[in-house]
Parts: structure tokens; sequence; C-alpha cells
């Protein structure tokens, strides 16, 4: 089974753009995931584009990802994620440090 | 990421490939190239359904050490296994190409200069050797990494550096061999056929994978470096390893490689003496030749810390 693509956009409510021009955070690893945060002018949007080999699991990714977006607000971006079978919680964990890292980074 | 002196105190064991890459070098001098913002990941992996790392599980840039330029490679284990594939293994000879031009260029430009700018490459292995989802474009870079580092002869070091949990066998096992000096931790495995694979051909009874202690005694650091197949063991931090790295480099290019395992007639006829002694002594256990080669006490070896194993080590 080949490897598959999902692509969702989100719009925040209270649009925090993105602050850095990009970052990448993350390994590979088995039950892992790698992510990179690319500034984009998508007028306040949020463009999530996942490769992952999970099967029938598009929705979870939907909200799970939904949920990240709501916490931070972050926009104007375009996040893509090599995944190889994050559990949902290891995925919202690596978005939060990865945004969290950013904006410190930022100051 | 952490910054670069919390870098120097971390565990080499357990950094990343990109913590390692820029910690090896001095302080803000890496610059990542063919990054994951290249997108340079395999083209094989798709097709497979197996997930895909955007650099390919190979980190590759360039640092300084003192004025060294020093074009790094550093595997991450913790993607298949650091195992080499198509993508993987181009950009470990793409990092071999840079310092040759660097090397022609540095000798255009600084003629005088030579051997305190002098390049080096420096491989962080992580690695179980060929990838096998693509097997062949694997093998063909092995071959390709063997041909840049004959290439590299007489004119800057090749410098491998072994303290990863993967450790480094198979093919890249032979590739580490081949390069002007090895530096381990204690912590680093080195060998040829991975554990898991012997035990799988030739029984349990020839060699237990699961028995960590036996591992250790026949890849790990210390072993090796009592055999000299490892020049130098340091302590298990990504600052240890730079020292020693600053230390090679400080050394003029002709007594660093002294170092080498291979690549005279000297060298070789060294190998088959090693390799007629085995047949000779038939060691059961690497213990029996840590004895041979004069060490005492060696059910303690194990146990010590690299400092007091340093302090009393007979080597070969």
């Amino acid at each position: 089974m080949a490897l598959r693509e999902l692509n969702f956009t989100f719009t925040p409510e209270d649009p925090r753009p993105f602050p850095l021009g990009w970052s990448h955070r993350g390994v590979v690893g088995s039950g892992d995931m790698e992510v990179m945060f690319e500034q984009a002018d998508l007028g306040g949007q949020v463009q999530v584009k996942v490769c992952t080999p999970v099967v029938g699991f598009d929705e979870v990714w939907e909200r799970v990802l939904d949920r990240c977006i709501k916490e931070s607000q972050v926009s104007d971006v375009s996040i893509e994620i090599n995944d190889n079978n994050a559990t949902p919680v290891v995925v919202a964990m690596r978005m939060r440090q990865a945004i969290e890292e950013a904006r410190k980074e930022a100051e | 990421m952490s910054d670069w002196k919390s870098l120097e105190a971390k565990s080499f064991y357990g950094a990343s490939a990109r913590e390692r890459a820029i910690g090896i070098v001095d302080e803000g001098t890496f610059t990542e190239l063919a990054g994951p913002q290249n997108r340079m990941s395999s083209p094989h992996l798709p097709v497979l359904g197996e997930a895909v790392e955007w650099d390919d599980g190979c980190v590759t840039g360039v640092g300084l050490i003192g004025k060294h330029p020093v074009f790094v490679i550093s595997q991450e284990g913790r993607f298949i296994g650091g195992a080499v594939g198509e993508v993987h293994g181009a950009k470990m000879v793409g990092a071999f190409v840079l310092a040759r031009q660097m090397y022609d260029r540095i000798k255009e430009e600084h003629p005088d200069e030579l051997a305190e700018r002098l390049p080096a490459v420096v491989i962080s292995f992580e690695t179980g050797g060929v990838r096998l989802h693509e097997a062949n474009a694997g093998l063909l870079a092995h071959a390709e990494v063997m041909d840049q580092i004959q290439e590299s002869k007489g004119k800057f070091p090749v410098i491998s550096l072994i303290g990863s949990k993967v450790g480094c066998f198979g093919g890249m096992g032979f590739v580490a061999a081949a390069t002007d000096v090895i530096v381990m931790s204690d912590l680093g495995r080195l060998g040829l056929t991975g554990p898991e694979v012997i035990e799988q051909e030739m029984g349990k009874d020839e060699f237990d994978s699961a028995d960590r202690s036996l591992v250790y005694r026949t890849t790990g650091g210390k072993h090796k470096y009592i055999m000299r197949d490892a020049n130098y063991l340091v302590e298990d931090t990504l600052g240890d390893f730079h020292d020693q790295l600053t230390a090679i480099m400080d050394a003029p290019y002709d007594e660093i490689v002294k170092c080498r395992r291979i690549g005279s007639e000297e060298l070789v006829d060294e190998q088959l003496a090693l390799a007629e002694l085995s047949v000779e002594m038939a060691p059961k256990d690497a213990r029996d030749v840590w004895a041979y080669f004069g060490n005492e006490d060696v059910d303690q070896i194990p146990e010590m810390t690299t400092a007091e194993f340093l302090a009393v080590a007979k080597r070969r």
C-alpha cells in the first residue's frame, strides 16, 4: 500500500501569524513524526499536508490538527507532516512543542 | 533545538543526527546543506507505503573546527535504523565532493596555510548498512562512498565517530574501517554482521544477541580500543567528541593517517597476522583476547568507567 497524502485547511478565529520564515522539528522514528512550518500568505488560514502510511484515521487527523490550531491560533502558515504511525497524543505534543519553540525563538 | 553550549554536555548516545552535526563542530559554525527544506526524501519508500523523511535519515553540512572546514555526515538511527538508501548515500558522496573542491580551492588560494586550513570529512555513524527497501541503490551508495574515501587519500582526513544507539554495522562497518581515524565511546558498537543477524544465521549457541554484555564485549568501544580498531575512546558527550576531533585536526596530516587500519602492504600483513592468531588461540570470548594482550582482571573491564579503563588498558 502506497503512502497517503491528506490535505486540510483550517481558519483560526483569532489569527496569530507564524513568527518565523520556516521551522523544522522532529525525527520520523517509529511512532513519531517530523513537521515543517513555512510562512505563507494564506489570508489568515492554515494549510496542512500529512504524508502517512496509516489508513482509516483521516477524521482523527482532522480533529487533532483542528484542536492544535484552535489552541494556538497559529495562522498564515503551510504545515507539512511526515508521519510514521504517530498516535494522536504524539501528534498533538509535537505540534504544540514546535509552535511554542518557534514563538520562543522569534522573541 | 537547544543551544550549542547545552548540546556539548549532552549524551552523544542519545543525540539526534542533527544535534550531533551541530555539536561536533565549533559553536555556531554549522550550516546544513540539502536539509529538510530541500525535501530530498527517498523516491522508493512511498510506493512501498513506508514513511519518508525529508533528509532521508542523513544530515549533511559544513562547519568549522578552528580554521578547518569540516564536512559533516550524520546518520539518524531512529529513521529506518539509519539504513543507507539512494538519497542518503548520494548526500554522503556530496559531502566528500564538496570537501575535495574545498581542498583544491584552499590549495590554490592559501597554499602556505594548507595545513592549518586543511578540510576534513567527519562521519557520525548510526546505521545497519544497506536499506533493504532500496537494496541495489543502497549497495551502490556504499561502493561510491568507498570510492570517495580512496579519492580523499593524500589530501585530507576522513574521520569516523561511533557512539550512537544503533552502532555501525553492515556495509557501513567496512566503510568506517576504511576511514583514517575512528573515535568511539564505550557505548559505541562497531562490526560487520550485526548481533541479530549472526544469531539468525548461526543460531543462539553461536551468538546470543539478547546477551547485552556479550554484544558489548564483542563489538563495543572498549574491545575495539584494545584491538586498535578504534583509535580513540572518549566519554559519551558531544563535547568530548568535539574535543577529540579538535585534537586530531591539530595534528599534521601525515600523523593523522598513521591511525589507518588498512591501505598499505604492512597493514595487510598486520591484519593477516591477526587472523592467524585468532586461529591459533581460538578464543572463546573477547576476555581471552584481552588477557592475551596483557590486561589483568578482564572480568572487571566492562564495569570500568572510560577514565578507569583508559588508565589501565593494554592494547594490541
